[in-house]
């Protein structure tokens, strides 16, 4: 390996440098501020070189880092950061080991860094199963409350089925294409054309699109998600619906952006067909739930639905609207689950819609922030949300797909209902609750750069329009 | 063309795999469906090692060590958790934990 490939893996050697650095602090003596702090800076750095390095190098044929890496890293890092600000204060009140929680969130970005730069199947499948390990762990992390138990091993099955169907559909891919290369893999996609020739690298690429599915809890494969959504810890549910749909997210467009799939039509009406459902079954099931983390999970079912169009449409346009849409997500995601993360503790989750009754008059702040993120989820002009939307649909009418952009505002249309009934419910009058503990200093600095985020964005969003303008593939 | 051994190979991979996700669907033991995982991952890696020696390249088998880690890596977790499961709810039927609902 060259100096310049190591000096490319920069960020991602930082990350795992922390998590060496936090592991020996563990063996030594715990000390939860140590861990933190170790975790912050580690993300820190692996930032700081993400923005010193430029232009694209390859890494042995496995890893990329060129600028849709890079953009995508820092989105991953900056949402990892602010899940670890959010789970530092959650669990202060926790009585068992709290190091731990910090390590296996150093090890999901790695993992997520590893995706969003993989342009092999080795790295695609390792990338995916250190990020998905880690969250077993994190999902089931809380010893003390049933339910996470219960969130970790209903994550578990769908999950280790998901990697067995990823890697017999590589493993057909491979066989057909005879090569791992996701460039090279797409290449023999479009020379295998349609059935019955190509029968084998279709089923392959069809198994690979159900794991995939699985993970970003698309419909039909979403059955999972309402109930993890709910069993886990508030901060890990933030970074189980931000950073592993953002990393896997990436790494699927990267893969597609490389099959032309007007060669493979059988593929191309599966994903639209996944898409359409993802969206309409996931804002009617939304619309039936009274918890929140529930809501959120059915709701971000629709949110992925809604990615297919820049998916199915490719191109530089498309890669800019995934990613500007992409980024409202994630800073919406954070937000909204940061304010259940601020009013609950570690031994009392309260997610229940009726805890947000005049939440608006008890907890301000809270509440400003709350509703920030429910409007930038609805797409309410003057959020980030919005600004995505509009991308999306211009995007998918610029490439004629009519049926997905119906769908869109269709299912948007659904979602106002039920992210506007949780505004209006946070400004009743009725007092349900003597006022909860303070918000801590570090969950309230993450919840401000999120409020920032969705509104600067939908506000001024030329800065970050020019920047992922440029991300080619 | 006549058939090679690898798409047998191929063949035999794929019965593994779907008497994989049978158990995987049809057992409500957690321990069973762990074993059932195990089948289903075991079957991708022989599908890797059949192409990889149609192909003639050593990638196939790369695929397999990794394949094993990972399955060991899943075990180890996988277990880890149904042994706290166990404690928690006293059976090992995953239809038994009813905590979340709405």
């Amino acid at each position: 390996m060259s100096s310049t490939e190591l000096n490319a893996l920069l960020p991602l050697t930082a990350v795992g440098a922390a998590c060496l650095v936090a592991l020996a602090g563990v063996a030594v003596r715990r000390n939860v501020v140590f861990t933190f702090v170790v975790t912050i800076l580690g993300f820190a750095v692996s930032g700081a070189a993400l923005f010193a390095s430029s232009g694209a190098q390859s890494v042995g044929g496995l890893l990329v880092i060129d600028p849709y890496a890079r953009f995508f890293s820092a989105v991953l890092l900056a949402s990892n950061a602010g899940v670890a600000l959010l789970a530092f204060s959650y669990f202060r009140s926790y009585r068992e080991n709290r190091e731990e929680l910090f390590i296996l969130l150093l090890l999901e970005t790695l993992g997520g860094l590893v995706l969003v730069s993989a342009v092999h199947f080795a790295s695609f499948f390792l990338g995916l199963e250190l990020l998905s390990v880690s969250l077993y762990s994190l999902l089931a992390y809380v010893r003390t409350r049933k339910a996470s138990f219960e969130a970790g091993v209903k994550y578990f099955v769908p999950a280790a089925v998901a990697s067995a169907f990823l890697l017999f559909g590589m493993a057909l891919l491979y066989d057909a294409a005879g090569t791992m290369d996701l460039a090279g893999v797409g290449r023999s996609l479009a020379r295998a054309g349609s059935l019955p020739e190509g029968a084998v690298a279709i089923t392959g690429l069809v198994m690979v699109i159900v794991a995939i599915g699985f993970k970003l809890a698309l419909a039909p494969f979403h059955m999972w998600a309402a109930d993890v959504y709910q069993g886990a810890s508030a901060p890990i549910t933030a970074s189980l619906a931000s950073v592993s749909k953002v990393a896997v997210f990436a790494l699927f467009f990267r893969f597609f952006s490389g099959i032309d799939l007007r060669a493979s039509a059988l593929v191309g009406w599966i994903l639209t067909v996944v898409a359409i459902l993802s969206m309409l079954v996931g804002s009617w099931l939304a619309l039936r739930q009274r918890n929140v983390k529930r809501m959120l999970a059915y709701s971000s079912t629709a949110h992925l639905g809604y990615l297919m169009l820049p998916l199915l449409s490719g191109g530089r346009a498309g890669a800019a609207a995934a990613a500007f849409y992409l980024v409202a997500y994630s800073a919406a995601t954070i937000a909204l689950f940061g304010v259940i993360t601020a009013l609950s503790s570690v031994d009392r989750e309260r997610d229940d819609g009726a805890e947000l009754i005049g939440l608006a008059w008890r907890k301000p702040f809270l509440s400003a922030v709350f509703i920030a993120g429910l409007l930038s989820m609805a797409g309410i002009p003057l959020t980030a949300g919005f600004m995505g939307k509009f991308y999306l649909l211009t995007v998918g009418v610029g490439s004629s797909l009519w049926a997905l952009a119906a769908a869109l505002v269709l299912s948007s249309g659904i979602s106002l209902f039920y992210y506007l009934k949780l505004v209006a419910v946070q400004f009743s009058r009725q007092e349900a609750e003597p006022h909860g503990p303070r918000t801590p200093l570090a969950a309230g600095f993450a919840l401000a750069v999120a409020i920032v985020l969705v509104v600067g964005l939908g506000i001024y969003p030329g800065p970050l329009a020019n920047a992922i303008a440029s991300l080619a593939l | 063309m006549s058939p090679q051994f690898s798409d047998y190979a191929l063949v035999v991979a794929a019965v593994l795999f779907a008497l994989g996700l049978f158990g995987v669907l049809a057992r409500r033991n957690v321990v069973y469906v762990l074993i059932s995982v195990e089948v289903m991952l075991n079957a991708a890696g022989l599908a890797f090692i059949s192409a990889g020696s149609k192909l003639g390249q050593p990638d196939g088998q790369v695929m397999f060590i990794f394949i094993l880690t990972l399955a060991a890596a899943e075990a180890s977790v996988g277990l880890a958790l149904v042994i706290q499961f166990y404690r928690a709810y006293k059976t090992l039927d995953t239809d038994s934990a009813r905590e979340l609902k709405d």
